[in-house]
C-alpha cells in the first residue's frame, strides 16, 4: 500500500513538472498586443465597414472597446490557454506512458533491490542477533561452568589444604611426642650410664683398695698357702678350663 | 715376597731357633733362657715396643739385646734372639719364643704349662702342680714358670688353650663384676 501511494506521488510529480515545463513557452508563445488590436481592427472594419461606422455605432464602439481591451488585459497566471493544456497533456501523457514503461519498472527494481536489501540486511542482522544471543548463551553456559569448575577446584584446594594442614600438624605432633620419647629414653640412657659408670668407678675404687690391701697383706705364708691350695685343687679336679 | 700367614712364620722361626739350639748341644739351656728372656718382654712393654719399632735402626734394637743377654745368657741364646730381632720380627719374638718350647717339649712327648704366679714357685711345688696335672688331665707337663706380680695371689696355669685360673686377681676381678 506504501508502495503504491510513493509510486503514485512520485507519477504526479513527474507530470506536474512536464506540465509547467510546457507551459511557461506556450503562455510566452502567444499573439502580442499589437497583433490583437490589429486583429480587433481588422474584425471590426469587416464587421462595420470601417472604423468611422464603429465609432458612429455606441453599440459596435462599445464591443470593440472591450475587445481592444480584451487585447491589453493580461493572460491568467494560472490558467494556460488551451492549446498549451492540450501539447502539455500530451507531452504529459507521452512522458508519463514512458516514465510508467520504462522509469517505474526501474525505479520499482531499485525499490525491490533496496527492499531487498534491507531485508538481507535484516535477516542477517537477525540471523547475526540469533548468532549473538547463542554465542551469549554458550559464553554464558561456559562461564557457569567454568564457575562451577572453579568452585570445585576450590573445594577441593580447600579440602587439600585441610588435609594438609592436619597431616601436618599429626605430624608435627607426632615428631614432638617421638622426641619426647627419645628425649625420655635419653634421659634414662644417660642417668643408667651415669649409675653404671658410677658403680664402675666405685667398684673400681673399691677393688683397688681391695687389691692393694690384699697385696699388703700377702706375706711368703699366705703365697704359699694359696699356691698349695691352688695345687691341690687342681689335682682334686677335671681339668675343664676354668679352675678356681 | 708375599708375606706368609703369621703362624707359618712363627713356627717357621721357632723350627729355626729349635734348630740352633739342638746344633749348640744345649737345647735345655737355650730353652731356658729363652723363656726367661720372653717373660722379661711380657714384663715390660717398651721392651717388646721397642724391639719391634722399625722406625729404631736394627743395630740399636741389636745393641738393646746384646746389652741384655751379652755375657748373662749362652752365645747361642743371645745370636739367637739376635737373629730375629734383626729380621724385623721383634715384636713377634714373644711367640716364637713360646713356639719353640712348645715344639721342643712336644719332642718329649709333653706339652708346656706355663704358670704365672705372684711370687717365684719352689722345685716341690713344680713337681706337686706337674704331678696334679697329670692327674686330673692325663697330661705329661713341663712346667714353664713365670713370675707375674699382677696375679696378686695363687696361680694361673695354660696349657695350650686350656686356662686354670686360681689367682686372687680374678677373683678380685669377679668382685668388680660383681659390684659394677
Amino acid at each position: 500500500m506504501a508502495r503504491k501511494t510513493l509510486r503514485l506521488f512520485a507519477a504526479l510529480s513527474v507530470a506536474s513538472a512536464v506540465l509547467l515545463a510546457a507551459a511557461g513557452p506556450a503562455w510566452a508563445a502567444g499573439e502580442t498586443i499589437g497583433g490583437c488590436v490589429i486583429a480587433q481592427v481588422h474584425y471590426a472594419e469587416e464587421e462595420y465597414g470601417s472604423l468611422s461606422a464603429v465609432e458612429a455605432d455606441e453599440k459596435a464602439f462599445k464591443s470593440f472597446e472591450e475587445d481592444l481591451e480584451g487585447c491589453v488585459e493580461a493572460p491568467s497566471p494560472i490558467l494556460p490557454e488551451l492549446d498549451e493544456i492540450i501539447w502539455g497533456g500530451l507531452a504529459f501523457l507521452i512522458l508519463f506512458a514512458f516514465m510508467w514503461w520504462k522509469g517505474f519498472p526501474a525505479v520499482k527494481r531499485a525499490m525491490d533491490a533496496r527492499s531487498e536489501k534491507i531485508r538481507a540486511d535484516l535477516d542477517a542482522a537477525d540471523s547475526a542477533k540469533a548468532d549473538a544471543m547463542r554465542t551469549k548463551s554458550e559464553y554464558e553456559a561456559q562461564l557457569a561452568d567454568a564457575k562451577t569448575a572453579a568452585a570445585a577446584i576450590i573445594d577441593e584446594a580447600r579440602g587439600q589444604a585441610d588435609q594438609l594442614r592436619q597431616d601436618l600438624q599429626a605430624r608435627a605432633e607426632a615428631d614432638i611426642a617421638e622426641q619426647r620419647t627419645r628425649a625420655a629414653a635419653d634421659i634414662e640412657s644417660s642417668r643408667r650410664q651415669a649409675i653404671d659408670d658410677l658403680r664402675t668407678e666405685v667398684a673400681a675404687i673399691a677393688v683397688g683398695a681391695a687389691e692393694r690391701v690384699v697385696g699388703a697383706s700377702l706375706d711368703a705364708d699366705v703365697h704359699r698357702s694359696l699356691i698349695d691350695g691352688y695345687i691341690d685343687d687342681v689335682a682334686g679336679s677335671g681339668s675343664n678350663g676354668d679352675g678356681s | 715376597m708375599a708375606d706368609q700367614p703369621v703362624s707359618d712364620r712363627i713356627g717357621g722361626y721357632a723350627d729355626a731357633v729349635l734348630a740352633v739350639a739342638r746344633a749348640e748341644g744345649a737345647q735345655a739351656e737355650v730353652e731356658s733362657e729363652l723363656a726367661r728372656f720372653a717373660e722379661a718382654l711380657r714384663s715390660s712393654d717398651e721392651l717388646q715396643s721397642t724391639l719391634a719399632d722399625s722406625v729404631i735402626d736394627v743395630e740399636r734394637r741389636l745393641q738393646i739385646t746384646e746389652d741384655l743377654l751379652g755375657g748373662k745368657a749362652l752365645p747361642a741364646t743371645a745370636a739367637l734372639v739376635s737373629l730375629v730381632v734383626g729380621a724385623g720380627r721383634g715384636g713377634e719374638l714373644v711367640e716364637i719364643i713360646d713356639a719353640a718350647i712348645d715344639r721342643a717339649a712336644a719332642g718329649r712327648n709333653r706339652r708346656v704349662a706355663r704358670v704365672r704366679s705372684a711370687v717365684e714357685l719352689t722345685g716341690e711345688q713344680r713337681s706337686r702342680l706337674v704331678e696334679a696335672i697329670k692327674a686330673s688331665a692325663g697330661l705329661d707337663v713341663e712346667i714353664q714358670a713365670i713370675v707375674d706380680p699382677s696375679v696378686v695371689g695363687g696361680v694361673v696355669t695354660e696349657i695350650g688353650d686350656d686356662v686354670i685360673d686360681g689367682s686372687v686377681r680374678s677373683r678380685l676381678q669377679q668382685m668388680r663384676s660383681g659390684l659394677g
